[in-house]
């Protein structure tokens, strides 16, 4: 064996080296390669074919056979007239205007406090890191004790009124929102915090004494200088919440169940109901696609943009 | 224009002491070089100077005024980091008007210094390209003018050729000085490269281990180093430095250097010798120094290195070992052969073996 | 730097306001998980902001031991959810680290694979609620549906961009040296890969399997859609910790939360380091 390897020109060698280490990388993303195939084409081509269907578990004929109740495209357009699902968008794009931005400047606000060193600053660190780590559905136990009439919420107001606050929080509609977001902003201002405390903390030392030693105040600095060099942080911060926002979901769900009526239902939990409470599956089947579309046209795109800027 | 005193400056971080009693006072444009290997004290010294740094002990002074409570955006201190720390994301003009801007300068004012301050360091081709991926000369004008846009007293430069291939470096040399003849600041650059310093600056400081060793125009480092380590230092290859034992020759004093001959002492270090207690001495002279020579001093050859217009002579004879510089059209020694050579009388430097320091030839 | 005194006061006054705000939630918790029945119930007079008379009632129970106060017996104890939630996330950590791990390895090392760090951000872009339906289709078809396998493959997936990405970073750092002497010496690269490359990175593997475990175990909506009864998670088991008689079992829901919550805490500050290389896709290593 070793004799042939020797006795082949060097250039023959390489190549059989390279062939080889080409088929072992083939094969070790094959697993990954069909766990994404598994989870990407199937579902997809299904739910393109149930989508065309009036299909329900409840029909009582399996799947493969919804084409026997074939409706062509009347899901899709009960879709452009469903208020119910364009209240439920509407309110989730809401949810992430509030929270998005009161997320990113409390958590840029606190990387500013930590950013040089101070006194026990990694406990304290730690310490601000624990909601982001709470299991999402226990933070939505959490709240949902938080924001009864007699619990802890309303008894902190109380303090500051002279009679026993008794707010309804999560059976008032106008109410159950703001609770909501409450927790979500809760649970999610560390994540900004700590992306943006490591991108504040990459900003180059020098650039900022520069900036000292030509007489910028801490203003012009931070909006000068450590602002625009944490661009591409920001931006994949904003956009984590943004993706994250959209598929709210667990908290929400646990603390509300998406009402009282529909005041706190969001993309997820409308799907949800959809699909466990009316059991109407080729409907949500179209949602999905529908959702799924928009999202992948708006992912790549925004990949793109970013890969260019991150080239220039 | 302004002076800087320092005054026994001093800064240690928890036991370690980076720089201990510094006494030196830089004039009004001056260009003062610190040099020192890594770790001597340099930059902290020139930290301190900006402002970056408190000084443990000690005083700065500016034009006589203690400046140590000065927060360092009111120093009136220009700085050129070592990697020049431009402002990448923003455009050649923007670096070259943010201080201006930080400072409030009318926007008619503003452009027209810029516009300036563009014309004299050639910059204006480029004023409005990304300061990202420019080449390094023009990094340097740039952080240079950045800085000197707002008229600093004072100018501190830290290593700012250490990033610069060697073949680059001599043009950032005459380049560097005839800005600073130009702006004619009090500059204080930061180096551990002795050929800068030495034909930069118009003095030198000489450190190590936290200590300031030495100060004085090149030459006189040259000619005159006040110890073994600034021997050794200044000069490539630094210089030769061999011990010896003086012996008493009738009326004169000569030094005898066991196993390679002996020479006689000038007048000027004649009393030096006398007051010394024991005979042990050290001997230093410059490789360039040594000629080819019928008597004198013969030691062996070990290699011999040509490199263009000099030879270097590796020798060595026992314990001890010396170089030679020679003009590479004089016939040069043999490798692996005996060879003689003579050192004028003014080229020998007597220095303590003891502590290391230079016997000053005339008395006080 | 020196900063003012005035500066340094204002810092902290900050920072111990929002600490003490962040920690209320999860000690609230902790304070209703130790109190007894007449403290939490509805029928608690006022408010007690810390148990007046701490007791393990409240763990006792969910295990199938009823106080002499709570004398509703549960018809399923918490112990199955707790073993559900541990297996699914851990059979599911391990699909994912190892096909993650293999094909990190396989783009980084011999650049195979270009289109799996687009696609995987992409999947991790997508409400699961999305594909959630053709997965309930296949999985009741492969009789999958309240299964621990069911359950943990689709973890696997779910947070296989995550243990991907991560260990793509990791071999992205590791210098390929070692593993070139060795292929020199006459290894393959096969051998190479599980003698040398995966011990070498033993600690970035168990970070990564922390993370991805933590993701797995903080799920909810999944576990929602695809278990019923014999293999619900403890989030969707807690829902059922509610009766006619008592309505919300507050205390109960209390300490099955601290026993769901303690875990991914000490682990998340175990590998704090990573925590942002992780949730960024690596765009930013600490």
């Amino acid at each position: 064996m070793t004799e042939v390897t020797t006795l082949m020109p060097a250039t023959k060698k390489a190549e059989t080296q390279a062939n080889s280490a080409a088929r072992l990388g083939l094969w070790l993303t094959l697993p990954a390669q069909l766990l994404v195939l598994f989870i990407a084409l199937f579902p997809i081509l299904m739910q393109v074919y149930i989508s065309l269907t009036d299909w329900s578990p409840l029909d009582g004929i399996p799947w493969w056979r919804a084409y026997e109740l074939w409706i062509g495209l009347l899901n899709y357009t009960d879709l452009m007239a469903d208020s119910r699902f364009w209240g439920a968008l509407w309110r989730t794009l809401f949810v992430m205007l509030v929270c998005v931005p009161v997320q990113f400047l409390l958590g840029l606000g606190l990387a500013v406090l930590f950013v040089d060193d101070f006194r026990g600053k990694r406990v304290l660190y730690s310490t601000l890191l624990v909601p982001m780590m709470v299991v999402p559905a226990v933070a939505g136990y959490m709240f949902f004790m938080l924001f009864q009439s007699g619990g802890p919420v309303n008894d902190l107001l109380s303090f500051f009124t002279s009679e026993p606050v008794r707010i309804a929080w999560l059976s008032d509609p106008d109410l159950a929102l703001i609770a909501v977001m409450v927790a979500d902003i809760w649970q999610w201002t560390p994540l900004m915090f700590l992306i943006l405390l490591a991108g504040m903390i990459s900003v180059p030392q020098d650039q900022q004494m520069a900036a000292i030693l030509l007489g910028a105040s801490w203003w012009r600095r931070f909006f000068t200088i450590v602002l625009p060099r944490m661009k591409s942080i920001i931006i994949i911060a904003l956009a984590i919440r943004v993706i994250e926002i959209f598929k709210i979901f667990d908290t929400l769900f646990i603390m509300t169940g998406g009402g009282p009526g529909v005041a706190t239902e969001t993309i997820s939990v409308y799907i949800y109901k959809v699909t466990q409470q009316e059991l109407i599956w080729s409907y949500v089947a179209a949602i999905a696609l529908a959702i799924l579309i928009v999202l992948s046209v708006v992912s790549v795109f925004a990949i793109k943009r970013m890969q260019r800027g991150q080239d220039g | 224009m302004s002076e800087i005193a320092l005054e026994n400056l001093g800064k240690s971080f928890g036991d370690f002491t980076a720089l201990a009693d510094m006494n030196l006072t830089i004039a009004n444009g001056e260009f003062m070089a610190l040099l020192g290997p890594s770790g001597c004290g340099k930059s902290t010294t020139m930290n301190m100077i900006a402002g970056m740094l408190r000084p443990s002990s000690g005083t700065i002074k500016f034009n006589g005024l203690d400046v140590v409570d000065v927060p360092m955006a009111k120093r009136g201190v220009g700085f050129v980091f070592q990697n020049y720390a431009i402002f990448t994301h923003m455009s050649v003009r923007e670096n070259l008007a943010y201080g201006l801007r930080a400072q409030g300068v009318r926007a008619g004012e503003m452009t027209k210094r810029v516009q300036a301050f563009a014309e004299l360091l050639q910059l204006e081709p480029m004023l409005d390209r990304p300061a990202a991926g420019l080449s390094v000369n023009i990094l340097q004008r740039l952080a240079i003018g950045r800085s000197a846009i707002l008229e600093p007293a004072i100018f501190l430069l830290d290593e700012p050729l250490s990033n610069v291939d060697a073949a680059f470096r001599a043009v950032m040399r005459s380049e560097l000085k005839s800005l600073q003849g130009q702006f004619g600041q009090t500059m204080v650059y930061v180096t551990h490269d002795q050929l800068e310093a030495m034909t930069m600056a118009d003095r030198i400081a000489v450190m190590d281990h936290g200590k300031l060793l030495q100060v004085g125009t090149p030459l006189e480092i040259y000619n005159n180093p006040a110890d073994t380590f600034v021997a050794r230092f200044i000069g490539a290859p630094g210089m030769n430095i061999l011990n010896g034992r003086l012996t008493q020759q009738a009326d004169t004093v000569a030094v005898d250097l066991p196993g390679l001959g002996s020479v006689a002492l000038p007048p000027a270090l004649q009393a030096a010798a006398a007051r010394l207690t024991t005979p042990d001495v050290l001997v230093g002279f410059r490789p360039e120094q040594i000629n080819a020579a019928k008597a004198g001093l013969t030691m062996h050859v070990g290699f011999v290195e040509r490199i263009g217009a000099r030879t270097i002579v590796h020798m060595e004879q026992g314990a001890a070992s010396a170089k030679a510089v020679l003009l590479s059209e004089v016939e040069t020694p043999k490798a692996r052969k005996d060879w003689t050579f003579a050192v004028p009388d003014d080229a020998i430097r007597l220095l303590d073996p003891v502590t290391g320091q230079a016997l000053v030839g005339r008395p006080n | 730097m020196q900063r003012s005194i005035a500066f340094e006061a204002f810092r902290y006054a900050v920072i111990l306001g929002i600490v003490a705000i962040s920690l209320v939630p999860t000690l609230w918790m902790i304070s209703m998980a130790f109190k007894p029945i007449a403290e939490w119930s509805a029928a608690g007079a006022d408010l007690t902001w810390w148990p007046r008379n701490p007791t393990l009632d409240n763990f006792r129970f969910i295990f199938g031991q009823s106080s002499t106060e709570l004398i509703v017996a549960l018809e399923r104890t918490a112990g199955r959810p707790i073993f559900a939630s541990l297996l699914t996330a851990s059979v599911g950590t391990l699909i994912a680290m190892t096909a993650g791990t293999a094909a990190a390895y396989g783009l980084s090392r011999f650049g195979q694979g270009g289109n799996l760090p687009l696609a995987l951000i992409q999947l991790r872009l997508f409400p699961p609620m999305a594909v959630m339906i053709p997965v309930m289709i296949m999985w009741s078809f492969l009789g999958l549906i309240d299964n621990w396998f069911g359950l943990s493959l689709i973890y696997g997936i779910v947070t296989l961009p995550f243990a991907f990405w991560l260990m793509k970073t990791f071999f992205d750092d590791m210098p390929r040296e070692i593993e070139d002497a060795a292929l020199v010496e006459g290894c393959t690269r096969w051998r190479v890969f599980l003698r040398i490359t995966l011990p070498m990175m033993r600690p970035a593997l168990a970070s990564s399997a922390l993370f991805v475990f933590i993701l797995n175990w903080s799920d909810y909506l999944i576990a929602l859609l695809l278990t019923t009864r014999d293999w619900a998670t403890i989030p969707v088991y807690m829902a059922s910790l509610s009766s006619s008689m008592t309505g919300q079992l507050y205390g109960a829901k209390a300490a099955l939360g601290v026993i769901a919550a303690v875990p991914p805490i000490i682990m998340g500050i175990a590998i704090q380091k990573h925590l942002v290389r992780g949730l960024t896709f690596g765009a930013l290593k600490e």
